[in-house]
């Protein structure tokens, strides 16, 4: 038998489980963190594309438009509509750009067909675009900081741990700062703008930091891997519990068994020289008696001595009797329900029945039977005729196993009748089977029963035995009704 | 050695039913019988040369059949011993055999199966003291012999003739023919067959190496 504190590997369990538990969570969220993080950065990214691609549709839409009666009153207006235009130059035929910058990309805007960039200051948070046109070409000056359309933006910029920046040739340029949380984690997303005009990259990027985690989700799983463990452990406990007990209880039957061995070999060596004794003066007073003439003296003599070892013998028996005799006999009587005898016999008994698959049918009757008896002895004698009743039911089918306990009053007497559906006991064997040593089966001492009646008759009581028809066997126990 | 009583039986048992009823038992077949309840008296005090047996129970208290069994064997006693007990286990029994038992019986035991055992042990007691006593004769009279005659004492128990014995011992076959002469009537022997049947043993003892 193994001690019962036996389960080191449970905290281990313990932590593999959990660790397993919250390496899945950290996963899922840091997962869910990305496909968040990439949508929010797909959107920053279309939004700020739209912008760019608006700014090259107004600079073309003033090169188509130009007009002609009031040439600063379209393009001033401008500002006003769209807040990161900052101011819109024009350049009529013959007239000079005021810098070079913006003459270098006017001609190359020619060439290209479209808006160009002609510098951009990240560290002052402005470019310029121009755009060639006849008659007049146009530039413009875009503010950075106001390029984002913050009523669309996903993100609030002021808390998202994202950065968004714009890079363009080695400048950046901050549109939302982000925080650097500092863990071990960091999604990044670049893209180039969806224009030729405003060659800036879109950069986006976010660290997942520690506080970050599902701790609390994780804390819930910590706790409940930690309550199955318990309940592993409790449940392997109780298993043990129950082996052990089981396990004590065989070794109370070998204990029993064994006293019983060394009682018969006391009992036989104890019998067995009288016994021998008087076999040899029985044997030498026939001898004695058979000579001619007979002895007849000595064979008297013989007789005698055989005698005194009978009596001998008889005062083993005796003294063993006295030695064994049960001091439960003399214990005093008191009322006794009977239907609470049987139901603690029948829960004792619960896993026996469910092992055999059978249910026992229990006529408790309407009201309570209280019988004069001693507790300990009638709870042996139920125990006893459930265990005879279910050790006849192995020998049938399952499907036919029937027990029954039927309690009722009759005469003054309580009356527990044992039923079962099994082969039942012969007619010529039935009046013996209360006798000791008598049994019918392979390994039985035959004590049982003999048991049984000699606690009944104690008590005041009886046990009889009747056939049951169509087969099987019904014992009843009697007993005097509590007055 | 008393011959003319006839042969005592030795009971040895403590308990004193057994033993009465046994003795009883045993007398009614002629056989006289001395019983004892204590085995270490028994040892000490029973007769060694009588002609007879032992019947040994197994249990008793102070000291158990089978030692005193052992004690018997060491000291070289002859009477034939039976075992009796209660209930015998076939260890006990092989120990008993192994120790020179004739017999071992199970109580109680049936009085034809005891007394024919006790019988046959008698039987087997006399036959072997008679055995001794032939065999102690012969070495006398075999003590008697010059060193010559022993001589060609061994060599005709081998089967030479005078004439090879003579060669052997560089005698002349007529010199070899007086010893013969000679050795067979200190002998008593009547003829080679019967100086081989009751002399073979002691020559060869004295002539082994």
């Amino acid at each position: 038998m193994r001690p019962p504190r036996r389960h080191r590997w449970l905290p281990a369990f313990w932590l593999a489980l959990a660790f397993g538990g919250w390496i899945a969570l950290v996963r899922l969220e840091i997962a869910d963190l990305q496909d968040a993080f990439e949508t929010d950065a797909r959107i920053a990214h279309r939004l700020l594309s739209q912008r760019a691609v608006q700014h090259d549709a107004i600079l073309a839409t003033l090169a188509l438009l130009q007009p002609p009666d009031s040439p600063e009153a379209g393009a001033q207006r401008l500002p006003a509509l769209y807040p990161q235009i900052l101011s819109v130059q024009r350049r009529d035929a013959g007239a000079a750009w005021p810098d070079a910058a913006l003459a270098a990309a006017e001609a190359q805007s020619r060439a290209l067909r479209r808006a160009v960039l002609a510098d951009a200051d990240f560290a002052a948070g402005r470019y310029r675009l121009v755009r060639a046109a006849q008659p007049a070409s146009f530039a413009a000056q875009f503010d950075l900081r106001k390029l984002v359309p913050w009523p669309e933006w996903p993100m609030d910029p002021q808390r998202s741990p994202v950065a968004v920046r714009l890079e363009q040739g080695g400048q950046r340029f901050t549109l939302q700062p982000g925080g650097d949380a500092g863990g071990p984690w960091s999604f990044d997303f670049r893209k180039h703008l969806e224009t030729d005009s405003q060659p800036f990259d879109v950069v986006l990027q976010r660290s997942v930091g520690w506080a970050e985690l599902p701790w609390q989700r994780m804390v819930l799983w910590g706790l409940l891997v930690a309550l199955l463990a318990a309940a592993v452990h409790w449940l392997l406990r109780q298993r043990a519990e129950r082996a052990r007990a089981e396990e004590l209880l065989r070794l109370g039957q070998v204990a029993r068994l064994d006293a019983l061995g060394e009682l018969a070999a006391g009992m036989a060596h104890e019998l067995n020289q009288p016994l021998a004794a008087v076999l040899a003066s029985a044997q030498a007073a026939r001898r004695l008696l058979d000579e001619e003439p007979a002895d007849v003296d000595t064979a008297r003599t013989a007789m005698r001595q055989a005698e005194e070892q009978a009596r001998r013998a008889a005062s083993v028996l005796a003294r063993l009797r006295r030695g064994v005799e049960r001091p439960s006999a003399a214990a005093p009587l008191q009322p006794v329900v009977l239907q609470d005898a049987v139901r603690n016999a029948l829960y004792l008994l619960e896993p026996e029945f469910s092992k055999r698959a059978v249910a026992p049918q229990f006529e408790a009757g309407a009201e309570a039977l209280a019988v004069q008896a001693e507790p300990v002895a009638l709870e042996q004698i139920i125990h006893n005729l459930l265990t005879n009743a279910l050790q006849a039911l192995d020998q049938v089918p399952p499907n036919e196993r029937q027990l029954s306990v039927r309690l009722q009053s009759q005469a003054g007497q309580g009356e527990l009748t044992v039923g079962d559906s099994g082969p039942g006991i012969a007619p010529e064997l039935l009046p013996r089977i209360f006798e000791p040593f008598f049994t019918t089966r392979e390994n039985g001492l035959g004590l049982g029963l003999s048991l049984c009646e000699t606690l009944a008759a104690n008590m005041g009581g009886h046990i009889g035995v009747q056939a049951r028809s169509p087969r099987g066997a019904a014992f009843t126990l009697r007993l005097p009704l509590a007055a | 050695m008393n011959a003319t009583l006839s042969p005592l039986i030795h009971l040895v048992d403590d308990d004193e039913g057994v033993r009465s009823s046994l003795a009883l038992l045993i007398s009614t077949v002629g056989l006289r019988v001395q019983d004892w309840a204590d085995p270490q008296r028994f040892l000490r005090e029973f007769p060694r040369g009588d002609i007879g047996a032992i019947v040994l129970d197994v249990r008793m208290p102070g000291v158990s059949g089978l030692t005193v069994l052992d004690t018997l064997l060491r000291e070289g006693v002859d009477q034939p011993v039976i075992m009796l007990t209660g209930h015998g286990t076939v260890d006990m029994c092989r120990r008993a055999f192994k120790a020179g038992a004739a017999e071992f019986l199970e109580k109680p035991v049936d009085d034809e199966v005891l007394l024919e055992a006790l019988q046959q042990a008698v039987r087997q007691h006399v036959k072997s003291r008679e055995r001794l006593a032939a065999d102690r004769a012969a070495r006398e009279r075999y003590a008697q012999l010059s060193e010559r005659e022993k001589e060609v004492a061994g060599l005709i128990v081998e089967g030479l003739t005078n004439k090879e014995a003579g060669r052997a011992l560089a005698l002349s076959p007529r010199t070899v023919e007086t010893h013969r002469a000679n050795l067979f009537a200190k002998l008593q022997a009547e003829s080679l067959a019967q100086l081989i049947r009751r002399y073979g043993t002691v020559i060869d003892e004295d002539q082994a190496p």
